[in-house]
Order: C-alpha cells, then structure tokens, then sequence
C-alpha cells in the first residue's frame, strides 16, 4: 500500500492567486433556463467564478503566486532546489511549463524543474512528491506549483462542466525541518480513465482525421464520479486514520477537494465530521480542480496572524481516477491572503 | 418498508406531488428524472439503504418500481 511517514519536513507558506475576472453562474439562465441554473447552484453550491482572461496560463497564476510567497519567506531564488508543476492545462504541448516557470522566477541552473499531469488529487501528490524529495532526497528547499485554468476547452453549452470550473494557481514552499512530519496515502484507479476526459488532442487520436470537435472538450460522467467519490474516499479516509492512530476529534480541518457541495456534505455525513470543519470555498471560486485544497486553505486562513498549529487533514479525490490523503500539522499563519491578477506573460 | 414510505423518500428525492408518483410511473415521462436526479438516487441507497447503487444500474432503472425494489 502506498502510504508511509515523510520526516524531518514542513510546510512554510502557501499562495494562491485567481484571476480578477468573476463570472456568475446566473449568467446562464438564458442558455440552460433560469430554473435549471438554479437547481445546479443549489446542488454545486457554485454561485461565482474566477475565469483566467483569454491570455492568462496558469503559469502566470502560479507565478503571481511564487513571487509573494519568496517574498514573504524570504526565499532567495538560489536557494530554491526543485520546483514541482502540477498541472492538466501547461502553457504548451511540449516543453514542461516547469522549465519556463524556473526562467521566470530566477532559480538556479541548480534547480530540479518537471511538470505532474494530474488534476483533482494535484496537491495531495504534490505535497507527497515535494516532501519525498527534502525527507530522501536531501533536498533543502522546494517549490510546489498546483494550478488549473479548467475554463479553456469547456462547451459553453454542457451545463455539467459550463459553470463548474474556476481557474487558479498556487504556490506551496516545503523545507527541511527537523521533527516535523508529513503523513501520506495515495491510490489510483485507472478503469475509471474515461469518467474525465478530453478524447482527442494528443497521441491517442494521431491517426483521426476527422475527430469531432466535442471530442477536444472536457467529458464528465457525473454520476460514475460521485459513486466512485462516496465509496472510495471514505473508506480510504477510515484506513488512513485507524492505520495511524489518529483521533478524528483532534483534527481542526478537514480540506477536501472542492468537486461540489453536494459532494462535501455526503462526505461530511459518511465521516460524521460537523461541516463546521470542513471549509467550503466552492460557492465564490468554482471547483478549481486541484488548486482547490489550497485555495480553500488561503480562503480560511489567509488573514490569520496567529502562529498557532493546527492538524489538517487533506483529501483530493477524482479525474484519473487518482486520489490520496495528507495529514500534517502547520502554523495557521502560513497562508497568505489571496492574490487577485489579470497579469500574463508576454515573452511565450 | 412499505410502498408509502419508499414513495415519499422518492417524493422528496425528485421534489415531485407524491400524487402523480406512482410504482408504473416511466421515468423517462418526469421531467424531474435527470442528470443531477441519478447522482441524488445513488446519494439516497448510500444515506439511507447503505447500498452501493453503481451508476449502470441508474441508468438501467425504467420504472419508479425499479427502484423501489431495489430498496429492499
């Protein structure tokens, strides 16, 4: 089983930037009906978005992002070693966005650069992968990019993926730290390639000429998901806290991936967790794939000053299907308030 | 359960007049039946049944009798 203790490790600081762009899901009325809109608000929890302009990658989300977040550490780029990009949506088929963002930021020729294609699990594995590397590897410093513009490639007319998604980048630093500790499950289920996915537009369909357009959008079978979403997670969840003893009522945050409120509440219900624990960030930022989990965490605690630690339980669930648990504990200041931009880059 | 008490759960699934729900009810004929009702009927057998309904055999329900004898 693919679970273990990552030691000697921590997180620092996590960013977040979305775009200055909101877009209300009440916009659609005219194109689904005004009480289908409704009945989808109600059951998504998804009233507002942030949607990237048409210029804005998510690199250039997860750039704003790393530059406060260095700045507020006051990381030096030279002492950066690996930055991790994880993401579904780079700036180009080839080459990994990793290698373009560690031009931008200044990092050292020194410096580990590759991207993740993952989505909704992103951070779990990005914290696992990121920490593997300080708590094996040596490492001493390392940059965790997670980000999505979900919102490109999207049929305006698909109600189940036209007001669901929200576009965001963020940023995570981990370091070496001595006695501090980072617990991790991961899981994979790949019969379930099909539930989320864009047919076309890569190797697979080389040799079709005429692929139909739908086939470069984003095809989501909703109900295999949320099957998938309320057996699987809870039992992966139950596992992972018996297998380490720890006491549900002792964690102060449980972070799950944002796939929609319906979703959290079950969630919720099935872990008998009060929803009090579980912030809800999907109302005024859309499911933004797997930026979700931080960007719920800067909405809950980017203001905090307090130095006080708290446990966390994270738990990013769906395309893949992939999904995986973090428990860790960190100071609640290190989340740092949200950063709002409509910047790009213009040298790509 | 009896058929009453299946038919309200249903009734409150759907949000639909119990009066015009009935066991023969087609569900292709309810407005009410669709995509966002197959993810609340899987919710429903889990919360309340602790039945792993998988999404195939939503699909394969016809009737509101389909259903309702999967309750049992």
């Amino acid at each position: 089983m693919a679970t273990g203790i990552l030691k000697n490790v921590e997180v620092k600081g996590i960013a977040c930037a979305v775009p200055d762009r909101i877009v209300n899901n009440e916009k659609y009325n005219e194109v689904f009906g005004k009480e289908n809109v409704k009945k989808f608000i109600n059951i998504t929890g998804v009233q507002t978005r942030h949607v990237a302009i048409n210029e804005q990658c998510t690199s250039d989300l997860c750039y704003a992002a790393s530059i406060r977040l260095m700045e507020k550490l006051n990381w030096e780029p030279s002492s950066i070693d690996a930055l991790i990009l994880i993401t579904q949506t780079p700036d180009y088929a080839v080459p990994a966005t990793a290698c373009v963002l560690q031009h931008r930021l200044g990092l050292s020729e020194d410096c580990i650069a590759f991207d993740v294609n993952l989505g909704c699990s992103a951070y779990v594995y990005g914290i696992w992968l990121a920490a593997t590397m300080i708590s094996t590897e040596n490492l001493k410093r390392v940059l965790l990019l997670v980000g999505d513009t979900s919102n490109y490639g999207i049929n305006q007319n698909d109600s189940a993926t036209a007001m669901i998604f929200g576009d965001g980048g963020s940023a995570t630093a981990l370091e070496s730290s001595e006695g501090k500790d980072i617990k991790y499950i991961l899981k994979t289920k790949g019969s379930g390639f099909k539930n989320i996915i864009v047919p076309a537009g890569h190797a697979r369909s080389r040799g079709k000429t005429n692929a139909d357009l739908s086939e470069y959008e984003l095809a989501m079978d909703g109900s295999a998901i949320f099957a998938f979403t309320i057996t699987d997670i809870p039992r992966t969840i139950k596992s992972f806290i018996s297998q380490y003893d720890i006491d549900m009522n002792d964690i102060d945050m449980y972070v799950f991936h944002q796939a929609n409120l319906f979703i959290l509440k079950h969630l919720a219900k099935k872990l008998n967790v009060p929803m009090e624990k579980i912030p809800v960030s999907i109302d005024r930022y859309g499911n933004t794939s797997g930026e979700s989990i931080p960007l719920t965490l800067v909405d809950a605690l980017g203001n905090e000053e307090s130095a006080k630690p708290i446990k966390l339980l994270l738990s990013g669930f769906g395309i893949g299907l992939s999904w995986g648990c973090i428990y860790l504990e960190m100071d609640k200041s290190v989340c740092l308030p949200m950063i709002y931009t409509n910047d790009y880059y213009t040298g790509g | 359960m009896n058929i009453t008490e299946k038919l309200n759960i249903l009734k409150d699934l759907l949000d639909i007049d119990q009066d015009i729900l009935g066991e023969e009810t087609k569900l292709d004929q309810l407005d009410e039946w669709d995509s966002i009702a197959s993810i609340t009927t899987i919710a429903m057998f889990d919360s309340h049944f602790g039945k792993e309904v998988t999404p195939e055999e939503v699909r394969g329900f016809k009737t509101i009798k389909d259903i309702t004898d999967r309750m049992d």
